[in-house]
């Protein structure tokens, strides 16, 4: 019959054609997916980690940041301090950008108006706040001044002050420089299909070392199961977004190794304001509620670091006296009876679901807390809303998560200082402190303050302190890469293993 | 003809309104994108002059209408999520979810016709229950499983398919046997039911009885009449299954247009979500129409002169 | 006076003729074997729905984190104390999958039962007093058919929040359009039949009209559609938990265990495979039974 011969000639040929190998990359060209693909390529416009990424392949700043919060040099040649509140800065002659133009001071102050100027909305722009003014005194040098002493200034620059083309960007505007950028950084932009792939090579006449893969290829899959098999397939060399469970499998594999980048830091913030949480006896039985080494071993596999306070263990500043809240559940009871509680408490714990990992975490934490008397009513809530609701002031407990980054005052300041967020916690000891840690230049003196920041915190629990997790990337055996603790994929540093 | 053309223009034009009209309702019932947009430590200020920016304080309908005016000349805003034109996404995407659909479609059609008409003949035979059972199972499969599965044996223990993206044919073919199963099922049960209908009808006893042979007799009397219920539900999958794919694009990170649109509502991305379910409404309505003009062509006996 | 009378008799006239063709048709179905399995699978999902705290209670949510990944029984490493294994959070699946079952089975029928109801009044009187009514309504229809029902209830339960109220709430009203059709279909054909109109002459009013005569004439096809229909609502359920807008938890759903499963699905192939077969064997014996409804009912409704 007709139709069958139409079958199985169909069928043929689509067997045929799945024997088509997936393309191999050549040796000469990196391939990474990530869980998402970036919005835009201005790194201006955008502070969503996977988008920043990519874009710190092809822009680059000031300063190159290192992993214990110092910096080295990168478009800036030398710096020096004029006083507590100004630096001077050099640029080095030879960086240009993608399209030719000089990387110059004056292009230092187009950047600098730019990410500051209003109408470009720039979610990156608070957190060059400190800096007041930045002046051009030559064609490569200029000075930035800062309203008081502010420890973080070079770091910073470093991250969130990208030097864009003054020309291009007045010539093309805002919009198609989000699609079209150009940089000054080892990579450029050769094409980005949007939904498929973002295809950078290598810029010849950049200053710095020549990235060792030529070409750079970023991708995009939402689902970890699809990013794992096309690691072991070869589809890909580089993976983000890998749940603890697979990467045992990764490693068994033998064809790929895991390398560690970022700690993702949960907590849980306890709204004070709203009885009976406004009883610290109250704050603190809720962290004794917690058993924190279970869930490690149960759900990390033993590789999360458990926190004793807000400072991330890893972060300088995190105090050496302090021990995590114990898991003692009668404790629990004992204090919630002295605050007048005998028969425990009701609580709503609230989570967004795009977290990744917090179903189980929510579910497990919650379990704890009802062996313990208190009683939680699970929410979860899709970003949008959470984030309302967060900021509404209507939650009770809470749970959302912060990288530990290398520098304490980047996220203490962020969500403990009133002047940036008193939604559920004030405290102006807290305030005066924090303001103090980040004018100190010196860094002993420095981390004695945030130390002091860590154990008021501990003792007043504001939040219960749960841990940090190790996040990792997939890199497959034929390359090495390190991954670094900000999480960026910055594949300038990745190179063919031998 | 006239007449009836006429009313399917008004047909389209106040389902496009209606429907706007709802998910312009729904989006900002469900909260403003202002916070999303704006990072943790922005102040009321900031977020209260953005919000006035876009315009968001003046009253619903205003705000509607405003929207509405700025649609017919071809404006749909730009995306708050990406800033870019909402319009270039969705074109951008698309392609894909086009693809995505007709690929699941063609093979649902290909395996499900044949197999349900040689149920009809043989009804009753082993064939016939065997398929029929096979639909079933066919129907009840969640087809997210399935694309899981897909990838867990062909990509990564098979090797022979790529785990995802769209690119060659090679990455077409598991998302659309996972998308195209349920509609395979669908499909063959629904030629069956509709051939041994048309099958006992009196013109194909008179045609039987006049000697022709019996293939011929299946194929041009009794297709040609099952096709029509057939082309009507082919039709309105088809504008199902270019707003439904969400899932699948997901698992198989295919770039089309189901996840652009989820992940604008969870934005709040207005005019992403606005521009999206009017282009998928469009193209539903104008399936629905060719299925319509397919019909006249398919069975003459139809006439569009008289009141429906 | 007389009009009374009439409506009073009437009801038992127009129920036990009802009643006796329901147990014709019980009869009619129980001939096919197929749907005579469909109807016991679906009759000892019910009992064990509801009946199972009866001989097996184990709780549900109680978590052992020590325990997590245990597989099933007949694996090397499961045991009796979890005979279809253990989730991510040591919970027990086989209890997980019996009080699943009554969240699923309770939002598959009654987001039908809401679609119905709605669709029953919408068609009803759509069909019945026809003009303005009428086109509103089936504008209406329209416009519902050609919204993406994926974007719809995303969009509804973005506004409403998640709850199981809600979303039965979201799933029967996305529904009505097809039941409503149906039954204005069969309202218009028999508008015009003698009986009506005979009702209509001696004086009994619209309404005894509709719900009386008609609307026990135009259910049959109803009950078909309506079965059929569980089982979309059921993987719609699981599409919805999969985005993270299904029922709260920690309230086990088939859906939801599927969803969350399926980040395990290569180490711990019970917590995707077991409740999938679930849903599929619910919704194969809701099928198989839908089906044998149909053949007894109504030959012209083959084509559904």
């Amino acid at each position: 019959m007709k139709k069958l011969s139409f079958l199985t000639l169909g069928v043929f040929i689509c067997l045929a054609l799945a024997g088509v190998p997936a393309a191999v990359a050549a040796s000469d060209t990196l391939v990474v997916m990530q869980e998402a693909e970036p919005v835009g390529l201005d790194l201006m416009q955008s502070s969503i980690q996977t988008t920043m990424s990519v874009c710190y392949n092809i822009h680059d700043t000031l300063f190159h940041p290192q992993e214990d919060a110092s910096v080295l040099p990168a478009l800036a040649e030398k710096w020096e301090k004029v006083d507590d509140l100004t630096w001077k800065i050099t640029l080095r002659k030879d960086a240009v950008f993608h399209n030719g133009e000089p990387v110059n001071a004056a292009a230092v102050k187009f950047s600098y108006d730019r990410i500051n100027n209003e109408a470009l909305k720039s979610p990156n722009r608070g957190k060059l706040s400190a800096f007041t003014e930045l002046n051009v005194i030559d064609d490569y040098t200029f000075t930035v001044k800062t309203a008081e002493p502010y420890a973080p200034g070079l770091y910073m620059l470093g991250y969130y002050l990208p030097i864009v083309p003054p020309k291009y960007i007045q010539e093309v505007g805002d919009t198609k420089y989000n699609t079209d950028p150009i940089g000054s950084g080892p990579y450029r932009l050769k094409k980005w299909v949007r939904g498929e792939e973002i295809v950078l090579e290598a810029f010849d006449k950049y200053y710095g070392p020549q990235p060792a893969y030529k070409n750079l290829i970023f991708k995009a899959s939402p689902e970890e199961a699809s990013r794992i098999a096309a690691l072991l397939t070869g589809e890909a060399q580089v993976i983000s977004g890998i749940p603890v469970h697979q990467r045992k499998k990764i490693q068994n594999s033998g064809k790929a190794y895991l390398t560690p980048q970022m700690g993702v830091m949960p907590y849980m913030g306890i709204n004070t304001y709203e009885a009976p949480f406004d009883d610290v006896r109250v704050r603190q039985a809720i962290n004794y509620a917690i058993d924190k080494e279970l869930i490690n071993k149960a759900l990390f596999d033993g590789q999360a670091i458990i926190c004793a306070g807000p400072i991330s263990p890893r972060t300088f500043g995190a105090s050496p006296n302090l021990k995590p809240y114990p898991y003692d559940p009668d404790k629990s009871r004992a204090l919630l009876k002295e605050a007048g509680h005998p028969d425990g408490i009701q609580a709503r714990l609230a989570y967004p679901t795009y977290m990744s990992q917090i179903q189980e975490q929510a579910e497990a934490i919650a379990a704890n807390m009802g062996k313990a008397g208190i009683n939680v009513t699970l929410e979860p809530f899709e970003r949008a809303v959470m984030w309302e609701r967060y900021k509404g002031k209507k939650h009770q407990l809470y749970i959302y998560w912060w990288d530990d980054a290398p520098e304490p005052d980047r996220y203490m300041y962020s969500l403990f200082n009133s002047k940036s967020r008193d939604y559920y916690y004030k405290n102006p000891a807290v305030d005066e402190l924090l303001d103090k840690g980040r004018t100190i230049m010196d860094r002993t003196e420095r981390a004695k303050v945030y130390a002091q920041i860590d154990e008021l915190l501990y003792r007043d629990a504001p939040w219960a302190y749960l841990y940090v997790v190790p996040e990792v990337f997939g890199v497959a055996n034929d390359v090495d890469y390190q991954g670094r603790r900000d999480g960026f994929l910055n594949m300038r540093f990745a190179k063919p293993k031998m | 003809m006239l007449q009836y053309l006429f009313k399917r223009l008004w047909h389209t034009v106040y389902v496009i309104i209606g429907i706007s009209v709802i998910s312009f309702f729904f989006i900002h019932l469900s909260g403003d994108p202002v916070m999303l947009m704006l990072p943790g430590d922005a102040s009321h200020q900031e977020i209260e002059d953005l919000r006035e920016q876009l315009g968001f304080n003046d009253p619903i309908y205003v705000q509607y209408l405003r929207f509405a005016w700025q649609a017919l000349r071809g404006d749909f805003g730009n995306s708050l999520y990406y800033k870019i034109p909402a319009m270039q996404l969705i074109l951008e995407r698309l392609p894909a979810s086009l693809e995505l659909a007709a690929a699941a479609m063609l093979i649902a059609l290909v395996v499900a016709v044949p197999i349900g008409m040689i149920s009809a003949v043989r009804r009753g035979s082993l064939l016939d229950m065997g398929s029929m059972l096979g639909a079933l199972f066919g129907l009840s499969m969640p087809h997210f499983w399935l694309g899981i599965m897909l990838i867990m044996i062909f990509s990564v223990n098979l090797g022979w398919l790529p785990t995802s993206g769209r690119g060659t044919l090679a990455h077409l073919i598991m998302p659309s046997v996972a998308l195209g199963l349920s509609l395979m099922a669908m499909f063959a049960r629904l030629t069956r039911s509709v051939m041994l209908e048309v099958l006992s009808l009196d013109y194909i006893r008179t045609a039987r009885s006049k000697g022709l042979k019996e293939r011929m007799v299946i194929a041009k009397h009794a297709f040609k009449n099952a096709l029509i219920p057939l082309v009507t539900v082919a039709g309105m999958q088809f504008g199902f299954l270019l707003g439904g794919t969400v899932i699948i694009e997901t698992v198989f990170a295919w770039p089309g247009v189901g996840r652009l649109v989820v992940q604008a509502i969870f934005n709040r991305d207005y005019p992403l979500v606005q521009a999206t379910v009017l282009v998928l409404a469009v193209i539903f309505v104008a399936v629905n129409f060719i299925v319509d003009m397919l019909y006249m062509y398919l069975d003459p006996q139809i006439s569009y002169f008289e009141d429906k | 006076m007389n009009s009374q009378i009439i409506a009073k008799t009437s009801i038992f006239e127009v129920i036990s003729p009802r009643l006796r063709f329901m147990i014709e048709t019980l009869g009619e179905v129980a001939r096919r074997p197929s749907a005579l399995i469909g109807g016991i699978m679906i009759t000892a999902i019910l009992l064990t729905s509801v009946c199972f705290p009866l001989f097996y209670g184990v709780d549900p949510l109680e978590q052992d984190l020590l325990a997590r990944f245990t597989p099933p029984v007949w694996q090397e490493g499961g045991s009796w104390v979890y005979p279809l294994g253990a989730d991510n959070l040591g919970r027990d699946v086989l209890s997980r999958l019996l009080y699943g079952s009554r969240v699923s089975l309770l939002v598959g029928f009654a987001a039908v039962l809401v679609a119905e109801l709605a669709g029953i009044f919408l068609g009803l009187f759509s069909g019945y007093y026809g003009g303005k009514l009428d086109s509103l309504i089936m504008r209406m229809a329209d416009i519902f058919m050609a919204y993406p029902f994926m974007l719809l209830t995303i969009s509804v339960i973005a506004v409403l929040g998640n709850s199981i109220f809600n979303l039965i709430l979201v799933l029967g009203l996305s529904d009505w359009v097809t039941y409503a059709r149906t039954i204005r279909g069969s309202v218009l054909s028999l508008k015009e039949k003698e009986f009506v109109e005979a009702s209509r002459a001696i004086g009994t009013s619209h309404r005894v009209v509709i719900f009386r005569h008609i609307l026990p004439n135009v259910i049959s096809p109803l009950m078909v559609l309506g079965t059929l229909r569980v089982a979309n609502i059921i993987i719609w359920e699981s599409g919805l938990s999969f985005l993270g807008m299904g029922v709260p938890p920690p309230m086990p759903t088939w859906g939801r265990m599927l969803a969350e499963g399926r980040l395990y699905i290569t180490d711990a192939w019970w917590l995707v495979t077991l409740p999938g077969l679930a849903i599929m064997l619910t919704i194969l014996s809701i099928n198989l039974l839908g089906d044998g409804l149909r053949d007894a009912l109504d030959p012209r409704l083959r084509n559904i």
